[in-house]
């Protein structure tokens, strides 16, 4: 069958601790594969290995593209057993990876300010996004980005950040650098600027960051994106692991895979507690 | 020009199988749970190669499933509560099985029902709409609170079960065994009493992890199912012990990741193999396996799988 996908074997040219805990790793793939968008992911495993035995679910950060190569870059922070396996992984070493996977942010080019919320490692597919809407025909977009972060040396992303961003804004949970608190509450002081709907909200980030997100925008009008983050097991909607609880008309929900439905859902679409 | 002898070994072997009237083109089949509704995997793998695909559970009405979190790797294995989640048994007709039609593979619907009324309902609906090849009666799914496992724990539960199901098809039935048994080959016994066509085993085995930082068990469910390659040499014993007690075919399944793994349940006496957990690491898994199994018969001079089935020797 013409039309038949496969697990690519992907190899490794970085991989590379920029701050405690959080790599950055460029893997090599064939040009065949499918171009990824903005919020989309792939399930990477260490190929020929049974232990971690499930893909992981990694955002994608950037990509290049030539005749011979698909780059795509990844930047992950360590949680367990499978990321840290990741780690450890030296160039010319083998990935084997599935994707890009997922509904990715939807964009929309005729909305002037695009405002970014991202918490910690939630940054990166909202500098994919960012990038994205810097490449657009008209490029007039004002991106703000509001970055929070445990403390400064938990701060990443930065780098890009400036090349596509008209303004960041920084907060830390314990003051080290820019604003000290929650991310939300920066954003909170700006909300009525975006009010007027030239404006669009992404986030990213952990759980708590996107329900006090939720409740700021209850009553506010303004369209907003969130990518969410849950255990996978396929990432292609089969094993139904990674479900997110969303409403489903009235007083009913219903539970959407995090991996085929999104992850990126509409914040109002979610049911947060 | 190759001689006689060469062209003999060179011919593929016949990988056909009979699993209680239902002839299978090989014996690999996906896991229920493990391979969605089908669709899932039709852009990684070419479904007309399977030998069958058996869907995600059915009950008689849609089920939620239970709140996440739903999965957690454990070594070698994962464990999963996902609560039987699923669109209900008359939405897969007109919304999933339309797509099953287009492929020339056998589809097997597993069943699930909370009472044995459910049970003989669904496989009523199943029963009489084109393209479900057989039935797989689901007792042995350890995430819900009524049904599942509470019919497959016991000999007399299952046997009601097989017994009402028979009443209501014509289609082979297969029924799913759980290992969270004392004699697994009772149950066995009970459902071949009770006209089973084949028996599956093994589903899930009942697990747990706990987040030391948090105090709390990483699932929401508390407990779920186990599977993956920790498993294997579980339900392969169990396997090798229902062989040995029954005449209708036995599926091995559980933890099978490659064709080693599938050709020790084929020596040991099964008929065909299910693969599960390894379908979400690999796609192609099944198809991979397939062709493992086949260098192997040419390896051993095998023209027929059904040579190779139940030759284990006793006694080393």
């Amino acid at each position: 069958m013409s039309d038949v996908m496969s697990m690519v074997v992907g190899e490794i040219v970085l991989n590379r601790e920029l701050v405690p805990r959080h790599f950055l790793m460029r893997v090599k793939l064939p040009a065949s594969l499918a171009i990824p968008l903005p919020g989309q992911f792939v399930m990477v495993r260490i190929r020929g290995r049974i232990e971690p035995l499930l893909g992981r679910p990694l955002s994608i950060y950037a990509f290049e593209r030539d005749k011979t190569a698909l780059v795509i870059e990844l930047l992950y922070r360590t949680m367990g057993k499978g990321t840290f396996a990741l780690s450890r992984l030296k160039p010319g070493e083998d990935l084997e990876i599935l994707g890009p996977l997922g509904h990715g942010f939807d964009i929309f080019p005729e909305i002037k300010k695009i405002v970014l919320l991202a918490g910690g490692i939630g940054v990166v597919p909202l500098s994919f996004l960012a990038s994205h809407y810097r490449k657009l025909p008209t490029n007039d977009h004002r991106i703000i980005a509001y970055l929070g972060a445990k403390s400064a040396d938990h701060i990443v992303g930065m780098d890009r950040l400036k090349e596509t961003c008209t303004e960041i804004k920084i907060s830390t949970d314990d003051g080290s650098s820019g604003y000290r608190g929650f991310v939300t509450e920066l954003l909170a002081e700006d909300i009525e600027s975006y009010l007027h709907g030239d404006s669009v909200i992404y986030a990213c980030g952990p759980r708590a960051m996107m329900k006090r997100l939720a409740e700021l925008l209850k009553d506010q009008d303004i369209s907003c994106q969130v990518s969410v983050e849950e255990r996978m097991a396929c990432g292609v909607g089969a094993c139904l692991g990674c479900a997110i609880h969303v409403k489903a008309g009235g007083d009913k929900t219903q539970y959407r895979c995090a991996c085929q439905d999104g992850p990126v859902f509409d914040i109002r679409d979610i049911v947060w507690n | 020009m190759k001689n006689k002898k060469e062209q003999i070994n060179n011919s593929e072997p016949s990988m056909a199988v009979d699993i209680g009237g239902l002839i299978l083109k090989n014996p690999l089949m996906t896991a229920s749970g493990t391979f969605g509704y089908g669709k899932e995997y039709a852009p990684y793998i070419d479904i007309n190669r399977l030998g069958a695909l058996i869907v995600k559970g059915l009950s008689l009405e849609a089920r939620k499933g239970n709140p996440p979190p739903r999965i957690m790797e454990t070594p070698c294995g994962m464990l999963n509560a996902i609560g039987m989640e699923n669109v209900g048994v008359r939405a897969f007709i007109d919304e999933k099985l339309p797509f099953l039609r287009s492929f020339d593979v056998a589809v097997i619907a597993n069943i699930f029902g909370e009472t044995i009324n459910e049970y003989k309902k669904i496989a009523a609906i199943l029963s009489t709409v084109e393209g479900i090849h057989g039935l797989e009666i689901n007792i042995s799914c350890p995430n819900v609170k009524r049904g599942g496992i509470a019919f497959g724990a016991h000999p007399d539960t299952a046997y009601e079960v097989t017994g009402a199901v028979k009443s209501f098809t014509d289609l082979p039935v297969i029924v799913k065994l759980t290992p969270n048994v004392g004699d697994i080959a009772e149950i066995a016994e009970s459902v071949e009493a009770a006209g089973a066509d084949a028996i599956s085993l093994i589903n899930t085995l009942t697990g747990m992890s706990v987040d030391i930082e948090q105090r709390a068990p990483h699932l929401k469910n508390i407990t779920g199912g186990l599977s993956g390659p920790a498993i294997k040499p579980i339900a392969l014993r169990m396997v090798w012990e229902v062989v040995n007690r029954v005449s209708i075919p036995v599926i091995g399944v559980g933890g099978i990741i490659d064709a080693n793994d599938a050709l020790e349940f084929l020596i040991v006496g099964a008929r065909a193999v299910q693969i599960g957990t390894a379908n979400f690491i690999n796609p192609r898994a099944t198809l991979d396996i397939l062709e493992g199994i086949d260098n192997y018969l040419k390896r051993h001079h095998m023209k027929d799988i059904n040579d190779l089935i139940g030759t284990l020797k006793d006694g080393r």
